[in-house]
């Protein structure tokens, strides 16, 4: 069945794992919660698996460009 | 020293008790001064409660004006009077509670009811506003709706009779008029549970303290005396109203010894309620303000705090700096971008500081010495001690004088200083400019530097601010000079350019055949400070755009936009093109980047000073002006308005028949009437555009300066011509549509047919601004200028507030070091700045020319 998210305009999502996680919170000089948030109960995190406190990277197209974004999971 | 945080802070009200205790002494005399002009001991300037004099020691606590903070007396009344401020609370308490057992009027089971309730929407922790808003919402008021219209008491079934509250202090139950002592009684039996539904505090606030019996006065240094220049003292407005209370209260308590009628008693009772009442807020409604001798109404406690003059507007919101300047802007085209011509007057007040070392100590005494202009203010010592110079202590202050002292000296030619025109929207709102000392009152400004500040000159001021260290100095000079901000942050795109005349001047010099003398040449090139002429013709004469060429930085290569060929300059020098507001302007590929990229900010704003000069120079030289001229139609360009216009009329007509016989095809989504009315529009549309094409195609002449500024797009356009030539064209309403009511409802003018949509019916205005205007496209016009007007208004007002609270919102956003977007608390708001970590400044447009490249 084709759902909404597997829609064309939606970009991709991926779960990054603890250790991926770790180095960008390092890199980037911040904690867990200065990341902007997405629902557990939004429709790729449900389809991810995702738990509370995981982070997902999307990778959203700006022009000719795939930039990634990192979103915290957080309760809905 | 310790410190704790504050966790909340609780507001309660002043129990008689309470009073008692803060208040220093208890005032009993109705009077401020004896004869001697001594303060009255018990009277209201009673030295207890502090002292304005200096030198004079305050009775508490032993210290002078400066130190003392000022201690409370008190007021016992003799009868309590109600606060008025207050007694909307006590009608909501007496309401809610039985007269004969004092509790609550519902039974338990019902209380429980509400408290439940609100128990549920107790659990929400959150203390916003919208929570406590729903509270209210879902359990206090119906609770307290119910209350009221209930008729007797739940519990002991005494009917709760007819409770009336006149504002502001008056209560009467079944037409008894209620004394404040009797509501204090019924207000004091209430139990703490029961002042708990109903969401009252008992311990920080028992509501029977709104009814005062003990009235706390301020400390004179709240209220202090002034002494007028003949020696007379006029006391504040506080301290007349609190005369008045207690000569009536003093009054009151006679008449009560004496065992006065009550008739007396209660009249004076009542005045007394008022003088309390007037003391705590003079424009209480339904209540006569309290004067002064003069008529004047007396400013008390509530108007101290209240609007826009009021301690919070005035003095808390309200901030002011020292080292500013404000007055009204004019224009100086000889000054730079980067100046700013200030008032003699002005720079000998502002200072900047001068720091004396050992290397300048020689200097610095010179300076010292000097009695005019350029001269030193104050001289703040190493131990931060400022004195004032004056000619008395010169040469001591110089004898004085050592490496670490701080001179104030005035504003000289060159000093930084920070530009400000409000509204401050923008960051270019602010810039600094040097100052260039000048005589006259206003401050002076280069006309190419208006449209970041968004100023003119019909009378505009702005303000100007001198930093004071040399940190502040060094950041102002380098971020926000306006070479640094001649392109946008937006866009990337010239704010700064050149604009009016100095495009004018240019389009008209660098005309294809136009020369100039060698006086001319010399002339212009000269009040631009270039010493440097081109080649000369043959004839010995100079070409404009040569003139324009010397202006050029060495070397440049350019093709852009003009009029009608391709503008090119190569090695430096135009080669084809006019120059146009295109040339210079905004959006992609203008001069102004390119030198700006290539050759620096600094060179860029020399270029933008100085081709303005050159054009200004040019304009002076050769005269341009519009008159009547300009805007006279040529019997021929009449002729075509007439053809056209009938042209379009007959269209209509046929339109409007074929709609009459529905023979119209429909526009598709659209019902016949709406389609009728969009191809109408659609017709006048075209033919306005018509006409802007035929004016065109007749003023070919060069000599009409109007259509020539419209040729450089320096000022107007086709359309405010065509407008004054031929025809106003189509007046619109502020919804876009044509003008259809007015006259009852589906005509303009009581003339018209019902019904008309021909356009003269409609508010197509045919006749033109030479020719005049007829009586009824005056009206139609005078529509269509005050929609458009009221329009603005509210636009203006809507997307202004809108915009602040959206720069508000963002202003802590800022690009890290990693090129990603962070808020003040580094919380993540972009990965990549703008999606590709460009900053539109530094953006610059490049066509690669296939042939140029071989």
């Amino acid at each position: 069945m084709t759902t909404k998210s597997d829609h064309e305009l939606v970009p991709v999502h991926e779960l990054m794992s603890e250790k991926e996680v770790k180095t960008l919170l390092d890199s980037m000089g911040m904690t867990l919660e200065g990341l902007p948030k997405i629902f557990d109960t939004d429709p790729q995190a449900v389809k991810l698996g995702a738990k509370t406190g995981q982070v997902i990277k999307i990778y959203r197209r700006e022009g000719k460009r795939e930039i990634p974004y990192y979103r915290v999971v957080v309760e809905g | 020293m310790q410190t704790e945080v504050i966790e909340s802070i609780k507001f309660g009200i002043v129990s008689p008790d309470d009073a008692k205790k803060i208040s220093v002494v208890k005032l009993t005399v109705p009077d401020t001064y004896n004869e001697d002009g001594y303060p009255i001991e018990g009277g209201l300037l009673d030295q207890r409660m502090g002292v304005i004099d200096p030198g004079l020691l305050c009775k508490t606590c032993g210290a002078r004006a400066k130190s003392c903070p000022g201690h409370f007396g008190r007021i016992e009344l003799v009868r309590p009077v109600l606060h008025s401020e207050f007694s909307k609370i006590v009608y909501m308490i007496l309401q809610s509670t039985c007269k004969s057992c004092h509790k609550l009027l519902l039974s338990d089971e019902h209380i429980d009811e509400y408290k439940n309730a609100l128990a549920k929407l107790d659990k929400v922790e959150e203390v916003a506003t919208e929570a406590i808003e729903e509270k209210v919402e879902a359990g206090s008021l119906p609770m307290l709706k119910r209350l009221k219209n209930m008729k007797k008491c739940e519990r002991c079934g005494t009917p709760k009779g007819k409770l009336k509250f006149s504002a502001p202090t008056y209560f009467y139950v079944d037409d008894y008029k209620l004394k404040p002592d009797e509501i204090r009684d019924l207000l004091a039996a209430i139990s703490v549970e029961d002042l708990g539904v109903l969401g009252v505090d008992s311990i920080a606030s028992r509501p029977e303290w709104l009814v005062l019996s003990v009235l706390l006065v301020p400390p004179v240094n709240v209220r202090p005396s002034i002494t007028l220049e003949s020696g007379e003292r006029s006391e504040d407005d506080l301290t007349h109203k609190l005369v008045d209370i207690m000569r009536i209260n003093l009054r009151l308590e006679q008449n009560l010894n004496a065992g006065a009628p009550q008739i007396i008693i209660d009249d004076l009772w009542e005045l007394l309620q008022y003088h309390v009442t007037t003391y705590f807020n003079n424009e209480t409604a339904s209540i006569p303000p309290a004067r002064h001798r003069s008529g004047r109404a007396l400013k008390t406690l509530a108007q101290r705090l209240k609007g826009k003059e009021g301690r919070f507007r005035y003095n808390l919101s309200g901030k002011r700096v020292n080292y500013s300047a404000r007055t009204v802007i004019s224009v100086d085209p000889n000054i730079n971008l980067d100046e700013v011509g200030v008032p003699l007057e002005i720079a000998s007040k502002l200072t900047v500081p001068f720091y004396v070392t050992m290397w300048n100590l020689e200097k610095a005494k010179e300076l010292l010495l000097r009695t005019e202009y350029p001269m030193i203010i104050n001289v703040i010592s190493k131990d931060g001690k400022r004195k004032r110079v004056i000619d008395l202590n010169r040469e001591e202050l110089i004898k004085d004088l050592q490496p670490g002292d701080v001179m104030e000296r005035q504003l000289m030619d060159g000093d930084v200083t920070l530009f400000n025109r409000q509204p401050s929207l923008h960051r270019v709102s602010i810039m600094s400019h040097k100052a260039k000392v000048l005589s006259g009152r206003t401050f002076r400004m280069n006309y190419c530097v208006t449209p970041p500040y968004n100023a003119d000159f019909d009378g505009d001021e702005m303000n100007l601010h001198v930093p004071q260290n040399l940190e502040a100095q060094a950041e102002a000079s380098y971020l926000m000079s306006p070479q640094y901000q001649i392109f946008s942050p937006r866009d990337g795109d010239a704010i700064i350019t050149n604009n009016e005349d100095g495009i004018t001047g240019m389009y008209l010099m660098t005309k294809e055949d136009n020369y100039l003398t060698k006086e001319q040449a010399v002339y212009m090139l000269s009040i631009a400070k270039v010493y440097e002429l081109p080649e000369p013709t043959k004839d010995g004469l100079y070409r404009g755009r040569d003139i324009f060429s010397v202006l050029l930085p060495k070397g440049l290569n350019f093709t852009g936009k003009s009029a009608k060929s391709p503008f090119v300059i190569k090695d430096g020098k135009l080669v084809n093109g006019v120059v146009t507001k295109e040339t210079f302007g905004r959006g992609d590929n203008k001069l102004l980047v390119k030198i700006g990229k290539d050759y620096g900010y600094e060179v860029l704003k020399e270029f933008i000073f100085k081709s303005a000069k050159v054009a200004d120079a040019y304009v002076t030289l050769m005269g341009v002006t519009v008159g009547v001229k300009e805007y006279t139609t040529s019997s021929k360009l009449e002729v075509e308005r007439v053809r056209l216009l009938q042209e379009t009329f007959g269209k209509i007509e046929a339109l409007i028949s074929q709609y009459k016989t529905r023979k119209l095809e429909p526009l598709i989504g659209y019902t016949l009437r709406q389609s009728l009315e969009r191809m109408i529009i659609a017709e006048l549309n075209l033919v306005r555009d018509k006409a802007g094409e035929t004016l065109l195609r007749y003023e070919t002449s060069e000599d009409n300066a109007a259509v020539e500024m419209t040729r450089s797009g320096s000022r107007g356009s086709v359309l405010n011509i065509e407008q004054m030539t031929m025809f106003l064209g189509q007046q619109a309403t502020l919804s876009g549509g044509r003008i259809k009511r007015g006259y009852y409802t589906n005509r303009v003018l009581p003339h018209i047919e019902p019904g008309d949509v021909r356009p003269g019916a409609r508010g197509f205005v045919a006749t033109s601004y030479y020719s005049g205007l007829a009586p009824t496209d005056l009206f139609m016009h005078a529509v269509g200028s005050r929609s458009s007007e009221v329009y603005k208004a509210l636009l203006t007002a809507r997307s202004g507030y809108l915009y602040r609270r959206l720069s508000n919102a963002l202003q802590d956003y800022c690009v890290d070091s990693d090129y990603s977007v962070r808020d003040a608390n580094n919380n993540l708001i972009q990965t990549v700045y703008g999606g590709d970590m460009v900053n539109p400044i530094f953006v610059q447009f490049q066509k690669l020319d296939a042939e140029e490249k071989e």
